[in-house]
C-alpha cells in the first residue's frame, strides 16, 4: 500500500467568478482504521490564501509547519503580503529540495492574489511538479472520483453560492466511494471581501 | 550446489523419445496412434524442474502493414528475418496467399511462424481434399489463429507472432490483427510492430471516413510506409514484397525496393 | 524443499530454469455504463482498444447482445473477453437447444457468475457489467469482478473510467447527497442516454483509455435501438 495513501483524505480546489473554494474531508485514520473525525486538512496561510495537504498525516502537520516558517520570514522581509502564485513557486522547489527523500504528501493551494484579486488554484505531486490550470484541481486517495465528479459538474464563472453546491456535491459523492476518505466535509469559499466556512454532515460509514 | 543431482538419477537422455518409443516428429501424425487424451502439440519436453517455454522471441520478422481498398486487400512485409541484431535471412517471404480469397502476413518469431504455417498448410490440403470448391475464408483463418494464440497462452508457452489476416469474406474486404495473447481486432489498416507507431499514421492520414481507397492509391501509401520504416526501423530492409487479395484471387507481388535517398546523410553530421 | 526425504526444489532458485517473464494479461482499457429503468435499460461502452499509449483501433465494440433483451458490456484484457463472450454465446445456445427457449436475463447473470469463478485461479481479466429485461419486463443491471462476485444493481459503472463515473452516477441517477421531498424521482430514459453520454464524455477527458466514441444499446420490450455518440480522440 502507498505512503500516500495510509492515513486517507482528498482535498478539492475550484475556481469560480472573482472567488474560489476549497473542500476537505474531515477523516483521520491509520489504513482502514478511523482515529478521528475532525481532522482538516485545509490550512488558512494568509487572508486570501488557504492551502490543502493531503498524505501522510505526520508530514502534513510538518509541512505546514514549515511552510508557515518560511512564509513568514518572506513577509517580514519583504513587508508585504505573500502572493498564491509566489507561495506556489517557494512550495513547488521547498518540496523538489527533498526529490529523493521526499514529504508523501500532495498539496492544493486555492486563494485571491492580494492585489489584483485574480483567483488562484494550483496542485502538486509529491516532489513539486506544478499545475496551475482554470478550472479545478483534486489531490487524495479519491482523485480519481474527484475528477469525475468535478469534470461533469463544473462549469465557467460560477457564483459564490453556486460554488459551494458544486464543489460540495462533488467532494461528498467522491468521498462516498472511498473507503478511507470522509466522515463529514469543511468548504471555504474565499471572495474578496469574505471568507465562508461551512461543514457538512455527511454519512459516517 | 543443488543437492538433488546425487539423489535423483539423472535422466538417461533427454528432448527425445523415451526407451522402446517413437520420436514425435514435429507436425506428424501423432492423433489415434497414442490414445491419450492429453496429447497436445507442443513440441516441448518436460525437463528436471518443469517445461521451459520461450519468454523471448529470437529470430524475428519486424512490422507488417495491412490496407483496405475498395475491393480488397493488400498486406505488406519486408523481407527480413534478423536474428537479434544480426540481418540474418534477407530473402525470406513474410507474407503470404492462403488461398485465392485469403491472405495474411507475420512478425514476430519466424520459427513459431513456421510451425504455425504447417498447420495451416494442412488446413488448406484438407481445403483442396474435399474437392467441393469451398476454401477457408478469411474470419475462418482470423477466428482460428484468435483460438490457437488464446489456448497458447493460456499454457504459459506463447506463440511469440503478431499476425496480419486479410481477405475477401462473401466479397466484402476483411482486415483483422491477431497479436500472441489471442487479442483479435478488425480494422480498415492494422499494422504490427513499428509499424504502429510509423506506418498507421500515414495511412490514416490518407483514409478519408467514409471513403475507399483505390488499389493503386493503397499500393502507393504501403511504399510509403515501407519506405519510412525502412529509414527509422533498424530491424528493416529494403526490399519487401506485397500480397494483394481482390475478387480475381490471391497474388503474391514483388520483391520490390523501396525508393533509397541518402542524399541528405551528407548534410547531416555529428554521426 | 523436502517432499518424502527427498530434497526436490531449492527454496528460491533452479538451477538452469529461467525466469518467465512472459505475462498473459494485457490491460486493454475501456469503460462501460449501465442504467435501468422501470421498462428499459441503457448501457454504453466506449470504442477504444488501447494497450499503454498505443491506440490499436478506434471502433471496437464491447457489447454483446446476447439476447434481444440482454447485452453483455465487457472490458478489460480483450483476449479474455473475446474468450468469455464466445463461451457464454455456446453455452446460451446449449441451454437454447436443451429447453427450448432463450435463457432469461437473471439465468444469464447467475451462469456468467459461474463461468467466471471456474477460472478462479486464472482469472478472466476483464470487468463485466450485464443490463437487459428481467421476466417481468423491468431493466436490471448486474456488475461482476474478475473472479465472479456478481451484485444486481440499477446503475454501475465500469472498466478504466469506472472509479470516475460510479460517483457521477450515484449522484445524478441515485440522488445521492440530494436534499429532496419525498420518493426518488425516476429517471426517464431519455434522461438516462443523456447521463450515459454526458459521463463518457467527463471520462474521456481525463482517462487516457477512454475516448473515440460511444456505443449506447437501448433496450426495451420493442427491441434493441443503437446509437453512437463521438468523442474526443486525443
Amino acid at each position: 500500500m502507498s505512503i500516500l495513501a495510509y492515513n486517507g483524505g482528498c482535498v478539492v480546489a475550484m475556481r469560480g467568478k472573482d472567488c474560489v473554494a476549497i473542500a476537505t474531508d474531515r477523516r483521520f485514520g491509520v489504513q482502514a482504521q478511523t482515529i478521528e473525525t475532525d481532522f482538516e486538512k485545509v490550512f488558512q496561510f494568509n487572508p486570501r490564501m488557504f492551502v490543502g495537504l493531503v498524505g501522510l498525516q505526520t508530514d502534513i502537520l510538518t509541512v505546514r509547519d514549515r511552510l508557515m516558517f518560511r512564509k513568514n520570514l518572506y513577509e517580514t522581509r519583504e513587508n508585504r503580503e505573500m502572493q498564491p502564485a509566489r507561495f506556489a513557486a517557494m512550495l513547488s522547489s521547498f518540496l523538489y529540495e527533498h526529490r529523493f527523500g521526499p514529504y508523501f504528501i500532495e498539496p492544493v493551494i486555492a486563494g485571491l492574489d492580494p492585489k489584483t484579486l485574480e483567483p488562484f488554484i494550483c496542485n502538486m505531486d509529491l516532489i513539486g511538479c506544478p499545475n496551475v490550470p482554470d478550472d479545478f484541481v483534486v489531490a487524495g486517495t479519491c482523485g480519481e472520483q474527484l475528477y469525475g465528479m468535478c469534470e461533469t459538474l463544473w462549469k465557467p464563472d460560477l457564483e459564490p453560492n453556486q460554488l459551494f453546491e458544486v464543489i460540495s456535491q462533488a467532494m461528498i459523492n467522491a468521498f462516498d466511494r472511498d473507503a478511507i476518505s470522509g466522515w463529514g466535509a469543511t468548504v471555504y469559499i474565499i471572495e474578496k471581501d469574505k471568507i465562508t466556512v461551512k461543514t457538512l454532515k455527511t454519512r459516517m460509514d | 550446489m543443488y543437492a538433488g543431482h546425487q539423489v535423483i538419477p539423472q535422466q538417461f537422455w533427454s528432448n527425445g523419445p523415451a526407451p522402446g518409443q517413437f520420436y514425435n516428429f514435429t507436425g506428424g501424425y501423432n492423433g489415434l496412434a497414442t490414445g491419450s487424451a492429453n496429447q497436445c502439440k507442443e513440441y516441448t519436453t518436460p525437463g528436471l524442474f518443469g517445461t521451459q517455454h520461450s519468454s523471448s522471441p529470437i529470430t524475428t520478422g519486424t512490422s507488417v502493414v495491412g490496407i483496405k481498398f475498395d475491393g480488397g486487400v493488400m498486406i505488406a512485409a519486408d523481407n527480413l528475418v534478423s536474428y537479434g541484431s544480426l540481418a540474418r535471412y534477407q530473402d525470406v517471404q513474410r507474407v503470404f496467399k492462403v488461398n485465392n480469397k485469403t491472405i495474411m502476413g507475420a512478425g514476430g518469431d519466424f520459427a513459431d511462424f513456421q510451425s504455425l504455417k504447417r498447420s495451416i498448410d494442412q488446413k488448406i490440403v484438407e481445403d483442396l481434399c474435399h474437392g467441393d470448391d469451398l476454401e477457408m475464408k478469411p474470419k475462418s483463418l482470423y477466428n482460428w489463429l484468435t483460438r490457437v494464440f488464446y489456448n497458447r497462452r493460456s499454457r504459459f508457452n506463447p506463440l511469440w507472432l503478431e499476425m496480419v489476416v486479410g481477405g475477401l469474406d462473401n466479397g466484402e474486404p476483411f482486415l483483422g490483427h491477431v497479436d500472441l495473447r489471442g487479442r483479435a481486432y478488425e480494422d480498415d489498416v492494422v499494422a504490427t510492430g513499428f509499424g504502429k507507431h510509423l506506418a498507421l499514421p500515414l495511412v490514416r492520414e490518407q483514409l478519408v471516413e467514409g471513403k475507399k481507397l483505390t488499389q493503386e492509391q493503397a499500393s502507393d501509401v504501403l511504399r510509403k510506409c515501407m519506405e519510412v520504416l525502412y529509414y527509422r526501423d533498424c530491424r528493416s530492409m529494403p526490399k519487401y514484397s506485397v500480397v494483394v487479395c481482390t475478387k480475381d484471387g490471391s497474388v503474391v507481388q514483388g520483391p520490390f525496393n523501396v525508393n533509397e535517398n541518402w542524399q541528405l546523410a551528407t548534410m547531416v553530421k555529428g554521426y | 524443499m523436502n517432499f518424502m526425504g527427498i530434497e526436490q526444489f531449492p527454496d528460491y532458485k533452479v538451477p538452469g530454469t529461467q525466469h518467465q517473464d512472459f505475462s498473459p494479461y494485457e490491460s486493454n482499457g475501456g469503460s462501460i455504463v449501465a442504467i435501468a429503468g422501470d421498462d428499459y435499460v441503457v448501457i454504453a461502452a466506449d470504442t477504444r482498444l488501447s494497450s499503454g499509449y498505443t491506440i490499436h483501433t478506434r471502433k471496437q465494440n464491447k457489447l454483446f447482445q446476447l439476447s434481444g433483451k440482454t447485452v453483455l458490456g465487457s472490458t478489460g484484457c480483450w483476449c479474455d473477453t473475446l474468450a468469455l463472450t464466445a463461451l457464454v454465446k455456446a453455452r446460451m445456445q446449449m441451454y437454447e437447444h436443451t429447453h427450448l427457449k432463450t435463457m432469461s436475463t437473471d439465468a444469464i447473470a447467475q451462469m456468467l457468475s459461474i463461468i467466471m469463478y471456474n477460472k478462479r485461479f486464472f482469472p478472466y481479466y476483464v470487468s463485466n457489467v450485464l443490463a437487459g429485461l428481467d421476466n417481468e419486463g423491468k431493466g436490471v443491471v448486474y456488475s461482476y469482478d474478475p473472479i465472479g462476485h456478481c451484485e444486481r444493481a440499477t446503475y454501475r459503472a465500469g472498466g478504466s473510467a469506472g472509479a470516475l463515473l460510479q460517483p457521477v452516477l450515484d449522484n445524478q441517477i441515485g440522488f445521492k447527497n440530494m436534499q429532496l421531498d419525498g420518493e426518488i424521482p425516476k429517471v426517464s430514459k431519455d434522461r438516462a442516454v443523456a447521463i450515459a453520454t454526458d459521463t463518457f464524455i467527463s471520462a474521456a477527458e481525463r482517462d487516457i483509455y477512454t475516448g473515440d466514441a460511444v456505443c449506447i444499446n437501448i433496450i426495451t420490450k420493442d427491441g434493441i435501438e443503437v446509437k453512437e455518440v463521438q468523442l474526443r480522440k486525443d
